[in-house]
């Protein structure tokens, strides 16, 4: 009987306080689930390669930015819808950071500077893509973006889109090979007046527009839907694809 | 959305006039709809050929001419044209035997000048054309019917997906999907219209390998 008392008050003293407590896990557990469904993620890191870095960039949905600048190090800040997850992974110099795919379609904005030597893999589905100043190799895919690559001095480039529009503005190195296409949008091309290159654009459109570089391209084979030809002493290749859209081709 | 909704805005549609939704709303119905997909590619067919329609601008004294034509028709209509062979039977044709031979030359020689000039350029393209068929990859059966048998293999697989999908990805993989079979149509219209047209056949087979790529990247969803 003493014992049964005893236990009974017991029971009666610590009742309200587990009581309380629950309350208060609960609460806690609850304002923390809106607080994680509501605000955006942040994911920022810093690497540093030793060599000139190859970076693979691997979005869904959102804007990418990748700049270059005068450190040795690489930084990449994506802003993230919650429900995005993102991840990176480290081989040596070969860097991959990906947003994980996912039946909600969050959004991921990534704001990423390099040095300018770093090779740049750009994968997307929607979302537009801007590159500066690199200097390393360039290979842009996506699904719906428009691609803007500004004052690229690549060995190599690589841009397909299935719509959007490309807009090129750098040199093109001895040798190199430059491809840009698009299904369903412009290219528009802009390179200085003494570049020499070897040209190969095709327009199902029937769109193409060479500028000023038309009057001195040697060779060249000009149909409704393409011209090949050189321009000036040739050598870099420079091949532009787009189906319903136009090729314009400037100087700078 | 139902099909007489569809086909009235089909043309809208194929022009891009229609805003986002309806664009959209008609994607969704074309998917599953194949006599308005068939209406859409006739329609395509018919702005493809009126793209192929030489322009033909008229002079500007046209109308003026016209309106003046017109004015003279309206009380006799044979009055002009036989004012005109009245005036053309007044000519004095009579011309002396070195003018005939003069006109006969002059006659022969543009029509030869004209015969080389043509021969030299078709001479000039079919070079052309030759070197460029040497360096494209021909597009034979063989390759468009594995790459048409990896599409379908994908498009059961993306089907299968798409109904869990959000549905902005949805709408984006429609709308890129529409893009490509547009392409597609428009390059199996070009050759058609001539077979031998490398250039559409390398973007042909550009836009085969472009829905095999859209096809697996959203096969991974």
């Amino acid at each position: 009987m003493v014992y049964r008392s005893n236990t009974r008050l017991r029971m009666s003293i610590w009742a309200p306080i587990i009581l309380t407590l629950c309350l208060i896990a609960t609460s806690v557990a609850s304002s923390g689930a809106t607080c994680s469904a509501d605000s955006p993620s942040r994911f920022e890191r810093t690497y540093s390669p030793h060599h000139a870095a190859h970076l693979t960039i691997s979005n869904v949905n959102g804007k990418i930015h990748v700049v270059s600048w005068d450190k040795k190090t690489i930084t990449a800040r994506v802003n993230a819808a919650a429900s995005v997850l993102i991840e990176d992974e480290v081989a040596g110099d070969d860097i991959t950071i990906s947003t994980k795919r996912n039946l909600r379609l969050g959004r991921a904005d990534f704001e990423v500077c390099v040095p300018p030597d770093t090779s740049v893999i750009v994968k997307n589905y929607m979302g537009d893509i801007e590159v500066r100043g690199i200097t390393g190799h360039v290979s842009v895919t996506s699904i719906g973006s428009d691609v803007r690559l500004v004052n690229v001095k690549s060995p190599s480039v690589d841009v397909r889109v299935t719509s959007g529009d490309v807009y090129f503005e750098g040199e093109l190195n001895e040798g190199g090979s430059y491809s840009l296409q698009t299904m369903k949008g412009d290219l528009d091309v802009t390179l200085p007046a003494a570049t020499s290159f070897n040209l190969n654009a095709r327009a199902l459109s029937e769109n193409i527009n060479l500028g000023s570089f038309f009057s001195n391209l040697t060779g060249s084979s000009r149909g409704p839907k393409g011209v090949s030809g050189t321009y000036l002493r040739g050598g870099p290749r420079l091949s532009l694809t787009a189906y319903a859209g136009r090729i314009l081709l400037h100087k700078k | 959305m139902i099909c007489t909704k569809c086909q009235e805005l089909l043309s809208d549609y194929i022009d891009g006039a229609l805003e986002l939704g309806e664009q959209v709303s008609i994607e969704r119905h074309l998917a599953d709809c194949e006599p308005c997909r068939a209406m859409r590619d006739d329609l395509l067919q018919i702005v493809h050929f009126s793209h192929q329609l030489p322009l033909q601008a008229p002079a500007s004294s046209l109308w003026p001419r016209i309106q003046s034509d017109l004015t003279e028709l309206r009380p006799r209509l044979w009055d002009r044209p036989l004012r005109w062979w009245a005036r053309v039977r007044s000519f004095n044709f009579n011309l002396s035997v070195p003018q005939m031979i003069a006109g006969a030359a002059t006659l022969v020689i543009v029509i030869s000048i004209g015969v080389i000039v043509s021969r030299r350029d078709g001479a000039a393209i079919n070079s052309d054309t030759a070197t460029r068929l040497s360096q494209v990859t021909p597009l034979s059966n063989a390759d468009l019917q594995q790459l048409e048998k990896q599409i379908n293999k994908l498009s059961d697989s993306v089907e299968q997906r798409k109904e869990s999908w959000d549905p902005e990805l949805r709408i984006a993989f429609e709308r890129n999907l529409f893009y490509v079979d547009q392409t597609l149509v428009e390059c199996r219209h070009q050759l058609s219209d001539n077979p031998s047209d490398d250039v559409s056949q390398e973007l042909m087979l550009n836009a085969y390998r472009e829905k095999v790529r859209l096809l697996e990247g959203f096969d991974k969803f």
